[in-house]
């Protein structure tokens, strides 16, 4: 009797120790569950968004979800309303989950707090909700510090050490571009930027005519312009369209967050000889992969929770650093484009 | 004329009842309370000033600055919140401001008969640089709850705010332009503003009146809006206008004036709505829906002026 009851008491022990090394350990997600998600982009008709969307559909299809997931977005002059207006709908479909890349800023919160408290989970990916409020988790596609010394670093460069520079941004209320700017900012205090000044900060709405025409309007106001930072695909490639067009690319160069497929003429006629970004595809891949995960129970969301998806291995969730209270799960890294890689990666 | 209104309004009925069928086979979730009540509540603050338009089409003038007075009073709101001012004396300033912004529409194209296209136009541009200096590039947000409860939860059973507020209205306007004196003189001036001044009507008191009331429910929904979202921007409400005046039109009011009902604006508001939501439980995307509600329009200006010649080649036949 005694032995039996030591052996379930090691069986017992044996099984709670396995519990706790297990919760330490990345989760794997039973594929072949029923997931409706709906993946909603700041906008559609652009290409990372559908980059995104072709990672997500992957992951999909690599878990075998029984469920749909749809692409939808709004349209980018509609896009703060539009995305409201989408996740509301989401909710009333009773979909598991919505995965957003955030345009509204923190008026969307409200609404995201409601799709919660109906059941339906908010994930966002590429651009967070500021306050955090109503988001399950971030999918953080690099350190949003570390994304602003790598463009402090750029225009440093493209400047030759000093001189002025403008940032030519997406919408003024775009979490991502806000935070990067910010975070450009806090590293331009450093020693080594002193002789480098930045005089401005426009926003072309990542539409590309109103870019276009913000960036002439940057070289026109500041005669003596170095570098446009743009770190925005939009912006990044309607700028550097602008400079080539007027003959300026000698003069002002341009840099920021581009794809390579789009930057490459520019990259190598000398407009934009550097830039960066991170992949879109895996961004998607990585954020449906967490959806998942946490539709499916097998990660409830907190701080500390490690889950793997597929290719890309396995992930934890944690404090986001630039936004108290709120959880990330970080992908990274990126890569600086310039005219000995970017032939590679456009293909 | 009585006839051809009623056959208009009846035709939007037939288009609603249609949309509706579609959605209610189409969208298992279309006929939940809860997606009724957001059906409204997502556009509500757009209908509400859709209700003041209609009489001012019908007055045979034109309110373009709606929509940056909306934006306006949201930002007003938005930034005295953020100055600590309570939310009822912060929305008593922001219909402050929608009444000086009112007059001032009032007095330019009531008294100096500039028209109300031009001036609206102006101030369209002007309200929405105010708002841009005051907000610059960012949003304002951190409301009180109630302000935001208010803005977001149901006050009547799940009937929010903005929404009693707007069947208020609809009856309310509805009532003052079919069954009272004003209305009619609203319809008269609309018809042929002469005329009307000749027979004593004070034709410049009516319109003034007009342009403050459209001015001042703006400002209503304008700082609606804001509860709604919980925070603003320089851009909020942006381009409102244009949807505001597709409505009206849509509901049969004639651009030239002195024609329209409530009921038919009422029916147009329906059908835009509906055809929204559906399109959004269906997963159609911002592209298609715009343009599916444009090619509506584009219907809605062309069916009547296509009927007209087929009448007028019959007449002549």
């Amino acid at each position: 009797m005694m032995k039996m009851k030591g052996l379930a008491l090691a069986a017992g022990l044996m099984a709670g120790l396995m519990g706790t090394t297990a919760l330490a350990e990345a989760v794997t997600a039973a594929p072949g569950q029923e997931v409706n998600a709906v993946l909603l982009p700041k906008f559609l008709g652009i290409l990372p968004f559908d980059q995104a969307n072709r990672g997500a559909q992957e992951a999909a299809a690599e878990l075998g979800s029984t469920g749909k997931l749809e692409f939808i977005g709004p349209t980018p002059e509609n896009s703060a309303a539009g995305q409201i207006e989408m996740l509301t709908t989401a909710t009333t479909q009773k979909q598991h989950v919505v995965m957003l890349s955030n345009n509204a800023g923190d008026q969307i919160a409200a609404t995201a707090e409601a799709a919660q408290a109906a059941g339906t989970k908010v994930v966002t990916w590429d651009s967070p909700i500021p306050n955090g409020a109503g988001e399950s988790f971030f999918v953080a596609q690099v350190d949003f510090g570390s994304i602003g010394t790598v463009m402090a670093d750029m225009a440093y460069d493209l400047a030759g050490g000093a001189g002025e520079f403008a940032v030519l941004s997406a919408s003024p209320d775009a979490a991502n571009q806000n935070a990067w700017i910010e975070a450009m900012k806090g590293a331009l205090a450093g020693e080594k930027y002193k002789d480098l000044k930045l005089v401005d900060v426009v926003y072309g709405n990542d539409q590309s005519e109103e870019s276009y025409n913000r960036a002439l309007g940057l070289v026109d106001k500041y005669p003596d312009l170095k570098v446009i930072m743009a770190p925005t695909t939009v912006g990044i490639v309607a700028a550097a369209k602008a400079m080539q067009d007027e003959g300026l690319c000698e003069k002002v160069k341009v840099s920021g967050l581009g794809l390579p497929a789009e930057m490459v003429s520019y990259s190598l006629n000398g407009c934009a000889p550097q830039f960066a970004l991170w992949s879109f595809v895996d961004l998607g891949y990585l954020t449906y992969h967490a959806s998942y995960a946490l539709v499916t129970g097998a990660i409830k969301g907190e701080v500390g929770e490690e889950f793997t998806a597929g290719r890309m291995g396995s992930f934890k969730i944690e404090e986001d650093p630039g936004r108290p209270g709120a959880k990330r799960v970080l992908m990274g890294p990126f890569t600086i484009y310039t005219k000995d890689n970017v032939e590679a990666a456009a293909n | 004329m009585i006839g051809w209104l009623r056959s208009w309004e009846g035709g939007l009925l037939v288009v609603f009842l249609a949309t509706l069928a579609l959605n209610v086979s189409f969208a298992p979730e279309f006929l939940t309370v809860q997606n009724q009540i957001n059906l409204f509540q997502l556009s509500v603050e757009k209908i509400i000033v859709a209700l003041v338009m209609t009489l001012i089409i019908i007055n045979a003038e034109i309110d373009l600055s709606v929509a940056s007075v909306m934006g306006l009073a949201a930002v007003v709101f938005a930034y005295l919140l953020n100055q600590g001012w309570g939310g009822g004396s912060a929305a008593l300033a922001c219909l402050l401001v929608g009444l000086v912004a009112g007059l001032f529409n009032a007095v330019l194209v009531a008294k100096v008969g500039i028209p109300s296209l031009v001036v609206t136009l102006a101030m369209m541009i002007g309200y929405r640089g105010f708002s841009r200096v005051i907000v610059q590039d960012t949003s304002l947000g951190n409301f009180p709850d109630w302000v935001t409860d208010l803005g977001q939860k149901g006050l009547i059973g799940p009937l929010p705010l903005s929404l009693v507020l707007f069947f208020v209205l609809l009856v309310a306007l509805g009532v003052l332009l079919h069954r009272t004196g004003f209305g009619r003189q609203v319809v008269v001036i609309g018809t042929n503003a002469d005329v009307a001044r000749f027979s004593g009507v004070d034709v410049g008191r009516v319109k003034a009146t007009l342009f403050v009331m459209s001015a001042l429910i703006s400002a209503v929904a304008g700082v609606l809006y804001a509860a709604r979202l919980g925070s603003v921007r320089g851009d909020s409400a942006l381009g409102f206008e244009l949807d505001i005046i597709t409505m009206v039109l849509l509901g049969g009011v004639s651009i030239f004036g002195g024609k329209g009902s409530m009921v038919g604006v009422f029916l147009a508001i329906l059908i835009i709505l509906n055809l929204r939501n559906g399109m959004a439980l269906m997963n159609i995307t911002g592209h298609v829906q715009t343009g599916v509600i444009g090619s509506l329009l584009i219907l809605s200006v062309l069916l009547p002026n296509l009927v007209g010649d087929l009448r007028t080649r019959r007449a002549r036949a």
